[in-house]
């Protein structure tokens, strides 16, 4: 062989290297799927080291079992789960005495108190008892008489839950008075975990924490996310198509945890200022950069009349929505990107305000 | 340059480009287009089955979960949870699924059945 033949040689050889190198590179993909807060979490991340991508993923359902466990209203008393439960022991000394709980706690009842205020009580971390008094949670939902939700009604009261930020303890001042995190927890834990897999390095993902979206960055194809909105009224159809770049899109739905009775349909959003389930609206998704904010607000917007609530979207900055009414028209914010696709079909009329 | 070296260059050149080919198909997992849609059921986080969509017929079949059995069923291009043993049956009144990107959930017992696929969807809100 001739030095002339080496140098090509040598330039394959590197072409070669620069492929396996460039192939190293590539983006993979690594998707978890897991049972948590009542529901199915998926978390699918991108990057180029499988090992890293598991860590990362791994961290971020521990975080969100954590919050889980904060927060959740269910379990029995006398058990580990019970002890761990921030909310089952503010409930549990509810007209009592104060609580010390987790910083998470206290964030997550800031931010509830906030929104509470700013929809004059459309939504309302303290519908605990009327929640319970319905059945959602349980296994028999039923409707209730008018005299005892209104006896259930005079526990909603969110001025009478005391959260001490310099003491991290949390008071509910009348005796029988319940917190339920069910409209708050799921959306900041996905949150949470949202921010530990950007910790970690990771700029490419998207959780699905039961229907609530939260995505980061672009997707594989480097695009923006794609995310279908279910059409609240037909299971295998989607209402629209939103692109997506950092951010979250949640959805509050009156087709979930549904009883009949009596001819009439009952869905679990209640309205705490009626004690009945809310009924302006069959669906709403809020699109915003923080998952938690948005899992609240797509509560408050669906408790109330779509007209005050595109009216309030508009004055809170980064906020969308997008919502159909009862009367099965849909309706966004003006400032949806325009690339934003609705699929009306022939069920639904289009208000391109 | 010997007619061994021109031979041995050629190969070279064939081999490289073979494994570009290779490396950009095979092993690329977002070529995507190559993908077909199929139905995904899994059972405490472990696939335990998939079925290619469309399906010529319907076909239903069972599936023991933590709460008891429940029975999947699918006609044509589309999934359902026919029957579920909990109280709550929410999986089985989310009716039907097709579009890739779509899924359905037990959560009591920890059966999750997905579609996927190539699609322009990469999740859908619920």
């Amino acid at each position: 062989m001739t030095r002339r033949t080496i140098l090509p040689i040598a330039a394959l050889l590197l072409i070669g290297g620069l492929a396996l190198f460039q192939y190293s590179r590539r983006l993979q993909e690594y998707r978890s799927d897991q049972f948590l807060m009542d529901t199915l979490i998926s978390i699918t991340v991108y990057g180029k080291n499988q090992e890293l991508l598991r860590k990362a993923v791994a961290a971020a359902y521990a975080e969100m079992r954590r919050i889980a466990e904060l927060a959740d209203g269910f379990p029995q008393p006398g058990t580990a789960a019970w002890r761990n439960s921030d909310i089952c022991r503010i409930n549990d000394q509810a007209g009592k005495a104060p609580v010390h709980v987790d910083n998470d706690t206290v964030a997550m009842l800031l931010l509830a108190q906030k929104y509470t205020r700013l929809s004059n009580g459309a939504f309302d971390v303290t519908v605990g008892p009327l929640m319970e008094l319905w059945g959602f949670g349980g296994k028999n939902p039923h409707l209730p008489s008018p005299e005892q939700i209104s006896e259930a009604l005079k526990l909603v009261s969110s001025e009478d839950v005391i959260v001490n930020e310099q003491d991290r303890t949390v008071f509910l001042r009348r005796t029988g008075m319940k917190l339920d995190l069910g409209a708050v927890a799921k959306g900041y834990a996905t949150e949470k975990a949202a921010r530990i897999l950007v910790q970690h390095g990771i700029d490419k993902a998207l959780i699905d924490a039961g229907g609530n979206i939260r995505v980061i960055g672009r997707n594989s194809r480097n695009s923006p996310w794609q995310i279908g909105i279910k059409d609240p009224r037909k299971s295998d159809a989607i209402v629209a198509i939103l692109p997506l770049v950092d951010t979250s899109a949640v959805t509050s739905a009156d087709y979930y945890r549904a009883f009949e009775e009596q001819g009439k349909r009952y869905h679990h959003i209640l309205n705490p200022r009626t004690g009945y389930p809310a009924t302006h609206t069959i669906s709403t998704t809020v699109i915003t950069k923080d998952a938690g904010l948005a899992d609240i607000l797509s509560t408050v917007f669906f408790v109330l009349p779509a007209d005050k609530s595109l009216e309030l979207a508009a004055t809170i900055p980064g906020v969308e929505l997008f919502l159909v009414t009862a009367d099965r028209l849909i309706r966004h914010s003006a400032t949806l990107p325009g690339t934003i696709e609705v699929l009306k079909g022939e069920t639904y009329r289009y208000d391109q305000r | 340059m010997t007619r061994g070296d021109k031979y041995l260059l050629a190969g070279l050149l064939l081999l490289s480009l073979v494994s570009f080919a290779a490396l950009y198909s095979r092993f690329s997992p977002f070529s995507g287009s190559t993908k077909v849609t199929q139905a995904v059921i899994s059972l405490q986080g472990n696939v335990i089955r998939k079925i290619s969509l469309p399906l010529t017929g319907r076909s239903s079949f069972t599936v023991q979960g933590l709460v008891g059995s429940s029975t999947v069923e699918v006609e044509g291009e589309r999934v359902r949870m026919q029957e579920a043993p909990c109280a709550g049956r929410i999986c089985v009144n989310q009716g039907w699924i097709r579009h890739p990107g779509q899924s359905i959930a037990c959560v009591p017992g920890e059966i999750l059945i997905r579609i996927e696929g190539t699609t322009p969807l990469d999740g859908v809100t619920r």
